[in-house]
């Protein structure tokens, strides 16, 4: 986590400065999908700060609205920006895809998304879990917020909710093994500093195997 | 004579007395001087210090508004009402709304909240079926939420309330018509008013009676702030002093705004309601700044009667003491003619009580009380204007009470000895959140709050314990293993013979597992938990959330233990997170009274089983809708939602209870009696119906059937559980957990029947057709 704030404090930035919405709920027409940078950034390696809004694709990401019987159904898209597949420093997926079931996350999902990385960012910490509570609260079931729940606690300090997060996110990722990784390398840190080697290792292995 | 010995003996007297005059009166002097002393120090004291006590306030969850979020036209528009939002015929300002067919636009009012803030804008919701498709804006946002209802306070003793306001925040016309009313040289004199006073006593000996009173709005507050209500003169002496010393210190806006929050404006049941901030929100549910003219006269009206002027109780009389103050503005020329005409044509304008702002939740207050006492301090809560935001759902609230006494209506027989009770529990079925919680039959009524508080035998909903330690062990038990179900002698304590029975007196033999949980046989359950182990199966309701100190007897197993309907939920809770407990919350967060952030409720989880597992349980819970115990829920619920729950039904039928869930809501219903006779109703007949109601109306979202990790999906025969094959007569599709499921069976040739002749050609066409592209 250290290591990676800085990272994480330059996107927040950068999102803050090309979102420009001045405060209360970033309206993000203009966020990156969360999911690629956390997954794919090796920790410590500095992400190249992507080039300007002014590349962006047409891409568009698929509101998935559960409908009553569980299934889901796209009702509407937002524009979002695609550059970092492969373009501006980010590793692209595994897949190659230019978008990943990982990332298909829904308008105020991936926009308390952002909320919550900008105020970790000021280190706001307490707001930043909110955010993402409140994010879980309209998706339930979405690991990548469960993923960025169990960073947010292990900064805070909290390795043992920081690993539960991580392994609830798990529950809900079946077939997104990308993001298995993710979260089992989170468990991994969150085991180590809890002093747990073993099974910090055990968990790195993991990683390994699902990526 | 006798006149000039008056005189001298008077003369002579005064002599003797005068002397004794003047040194009483220097001693009054001093006294009076001490007096003023003491009086200035007391007045200073109590001005420049924290002046009121407020108490925490609650708040209900905000709502939350984005395209895709369920919620249906006529629930966004009560909750809209319950917040006191007007309807214009077009919104252009916080507090106003106006509805377009299935399109409402809503100018939010701003709100701090812990994570930030909201501020104020324009949103254009639209709705279609239960749903918001989208949400429109200025800059098209992407979410909006309204402010969060206001759903009681944390009192202290006396009971006083009070939102407190600064000068600042005050409608236009509040302070004129206030002056105008109460104290007309308010800006000119020095705390008492020699004219008013005339003014009034003119005013009384034309009338013949008391009319109009002489104190001054410093007089006013300082009776109010520093004084007994006692009329004496001693009283009138001090209260005129304190008024002078009040104006030597303070300014007139200082006075003015202790006035606004102190005056009181009448009573809520046992709590106070004071100062203007609060009264707008009592009468109008509106914040005060948003009040009109007629608002705000109707409130300075009543400062002279709160209870003689209740609008309320009295609308007549309310009124034509609110069209009196216009007119008295308008005679003052603070209004012109046309603004009084206008103002005077509206009707009183105040909310409907019962209206959710209105309504007391006594049974979810009484919860978040004891959840905040474990980490404050009874005075901090009742003086320091707490924020406390918690997760509670004031529309879903509403359906549940709506279930709860609607069918306990129903199902109250005339010639039963005691009322039925029920009780229901609400919560968010991932994140453990308490969204509703119901306490008794009359949900209003402050008491007894069996939700939390009333213990009682759980039944067979101790039964999913009993399957779940047996799916843990996937090399022995799968949904499909084959249990008996057959008469059983059991030593249930020592020298006690114990034979359950089945509720249908039958016993059904060999039958599948998940079966046996759906139809909740008790033989084949007692059975499989006494193979297992009954300090194993109390060892899983521990770690499925509830802590308890069963004996572990067999009759465990048919849930002769106790529960409340509270720790039922806790229990359940586990299995509809797919096996993390999560602690039940009810508060999200804590602010100060300034709106700094004081502390948070983190969610919390841990994990206590293997999502496999848990999946395989909830697909036995499934079938219990679906084909067992009960399936009678979806007479009402839309057969499409998959849920999953189980029954409970005790000994002589005196409880029954419900607990189930969909994706997003978790709900437990309980129905007994508290003198603990028999109601006649089974878990089906009764608590399942209050449960049902509640689902119908609350459009849950139904459980998604994908397997997940660890879980695969094989075809066995329905009846033996052996490997099976599509194409086999009697062959359904079951989950195993992964490296368990066995082995496909042989294929069986498919029987033609002659309606499958038919469908037989098509598909040769379609195989031939598959051959030539």
């Amino acid at each position: 986590m250290q290591m990676r704030l800085p990272g994480l404090l330059a996107i927040a930035v950068f999102l803050a400065g090309c979102a420009g919405t001045g405060g209360s709920v970033p309206v993000v027409d203009s966020g990156r999908p969360v999911s690629n940078e956390d997954i794919t950034y090796a920790p410590g390696a500095a992400p190249q700060a992507p080039p300007q809004a002014a590349q962006r694709t047409d891409g568009a990401v698929v509101v998935m609205v559960p409908d009553e019987a569980g299934g889901s159904q796209p009702i509407q898209s937002y524009p979002v920006d695609v550059q970092s597949q492969g373009s501006g420093g980010f590793s692209a997926p595994s897949s190659g895809s230019s978008l990943q079931q990982d990332e298909q996350l829904d308008g105020p999902v991936l926009a308390l998304l952002t909320a919550a990385r900008d105020q970790e960012g000021r280190g706001d910490l307490g707001g930043a879990s909110s955010s993402l509570e409140r994010a879980m609260r309209i998706a339930p079931r979405e690991p990548q917020v469960f993923y960025r729940l169990a960073q947010v606690r292990l900064a805070q300090g909290d390795a043992a909710q920081a690993e539960q997060m991580a392994q609830r996110g798990l529950s809900y990722a079946a077939g997104r093994p990308t993001l298995q990784a993710g979260l089992w390398e989170l468990i991994a840190r969150a085991r180590e500093q809890q002093g747990n080697a073993a099974g910090a290792a055990e968990a790195r292995q993991k990683a390994r195997v699902t990526s | 004579m006798a006149k000039k010995r008056a005189g001298v003996r008077k003369k002579g007297l005064w002599h003797g007395w005068s002397g004794l005059f003047i040194k009483l009166g220097l001693v009054g002097l001093v006294l009076l001087a001490g007096l003023t002393i003491y009086l200035d120090a007391v007045v200073q004291e109590k001005f420049t210090g924290k002046r009121w006590a407020v108490p925490a306030k609650v708040f209900a969850r905000p709502l939350e508004l984005f395209a895709g979020q369920k919620l249906s036209r006529d629930d966004f528009l009560t909750e809209l009402s319950a917040l006191g939002y007007r309807k214009t015929t077009a919104a252009r300002q916080p507090g106003q709304i106006s509805v377009n067919g299935n399109r409402v636009d809503v100018y939010t009012r701003g709100f701090q909240f812990f994570e930030g803030t909201e501020r104020a804008q324009l949103l254009r919701v639209a709705f279609q079926g239960d749903q918001v498709v989208s949400l429109g804006g200025t800059d098209s946002p992407v979410m909006g939420r309204l402010e969060p209802l206001l759903i009681g306070g944390i009192y202290p003793a006396h009971n006083e309330d009070r939102i407190l306001i600064r000068l600042e925040q005050t409608p236009p016309f509040l302070v004129e018509a206030l002056v105008a009313v109460e104290d007309r040289d308010y800006f000119q004199h020095f705390g008492i008013s020699p004219r008013g006073i005339a003014r009034a006593m003119y005013a009384n000996v034309r009338a013949g009676g008391v009319v109009q009173g002489g104190s001054t709005l410093t007089q006013q507050l300082v009776k109010n702030f520093y004084l007994t209500s006692d009329r004496s003169l001693v009283r009138k002496g001090t209260e005129a002093i304190m008024a002078v010393l009040l104006e030597a210190h303070f300014s007139k806006e200082e006075i003015l705004e202790a006035y606004l929050n102190e005056v009181f404006l009448g009573q809520d049941g046992r709590r106070a309601v004071h100062g203007f901030g609060l009264a707008s929100q009592y009468y109008f549910a509106q914040p005060l700044h948003e009040l009109q003219l007629h608002q705000v006269a109707l409130l300075v009206g009543m400062v002279k009667g709160p209870s003689l002027f209740n609008p309320r109780r009295h609308p007549e009389r309310a009124k034509a003491r609110r069209d009196l103050v216009i007119g008295m503005l308008a005679e003052q020329g603070m209004v012109s003619e046309a603004q009084a005409e206008k103002a005077v044509a509206m009707p009183l304008d105040v909310s409907a009580r019962g209206s959710m702002a209105d309504t007391s939740y006594p049974a979810f207050m009484d919860l978040v009380k004891r959840q905040l006492r474990e980490d404050y301090r009874d005075e901090d809560l009742t003086s320091e204007g707490l924020r406390i935001f918690t997760s509670f759902d004031p529309l879903l609230q509403k359906k549940a009470e709506q279930a709860v006494q609607g069918t306990v209506k129903r199902l109250t027989r005339a010639d039963a000895p005691s009322p039925l009770e029920s009780a229901m529990v609400v919560t968010s079925a991932q994140g453990g959140e308490v969204l509703a919680l119901v306490g008794g039959a009359n949900p209003r009524f402050q008491g007894f709050n069996r939700a939390l508080d009333a213990s009682r035998p759980i039944g067979s909903l101790v039964k999913p314990a009993i399957y779940l330690t047996a799916l843990e062990r996937p090399q022995e038990y799968a949904l499909t293993t084959l249990v008996e179900d057959a008469p059983i002698a059991l030593q249930a304590e020592p020298g006690q013979t114990w034979t359950p029975q089945n509720y249908d007196r039958e016993s059904h033999g060999w039958v599948p597992l998940h079966q046996a949980l759906s139809r909740s046989y008790n033989q084949a359950a007692v059975r499989l938990g006494v193979d297992l182990g009954v300090p194993s199966v109390l060892d899983t309701v521990r770690r499925m959330g509830v802590d308890h100190d069963w004996p572990a007897f067999p009759s465990m197993l048919l849930g002769s233990g106790s529960m409340t309907p509270m720790q039922v939920t806790d229990m359940y809770q586990t299995l509809a997170t797919g096996g993390f407990n999560t602690p039940l919350r009810a508060i999200r967060n804590v602010l100060t009274t300034e709106g700094d952030p004081l502390r948070r409720y983190p969610f919390e989880v841990q994990q206590r089983f293997d999502p496999a597992s848990i999946y395989l349980l909830q697909q036995a819970m499934t079938r219990v809708m679906t084909e067992g115990t009960g399936r009678s829920a979806y007479n009402k619920i839309n057969s499409n939602v998959r849920l999953a729950g189980k029954t409970g039904t005790t000994n002589d039928l005196r409880d029954s209870w419900f607990a189930g869930f969909s994706d997003d809501l978790l709900a437990v219903a309980w129905i007994g009696r508290d003198d603990n006779s028999n109601t006649g109703l089974t878990g089906a007949s009764g608590a399942l119906q209050v449960w049902s109601e509640f689902m119908a109306q609350a459009h849950p979202r139904g459980l998604s059937s994908a397997p997940v990790q660890g879980v695969v999906m094989a075809w066995v025969d329905a009846e033996t559980g052996m490997g099976s094959d599509p194409s086999c007569e009697g062959s359904i599709q079951m989950p195993f957990r992964a490296g368990y499921q066995p082995l496909p069976g042989p294929g069986c040739n498919p029987v033609l029947s002659e309606e499958g002749l038919k469908d037989g050609a098509n598909r040769v066409m379609d195989t031939i057709r598959g051959w030539l592209q």
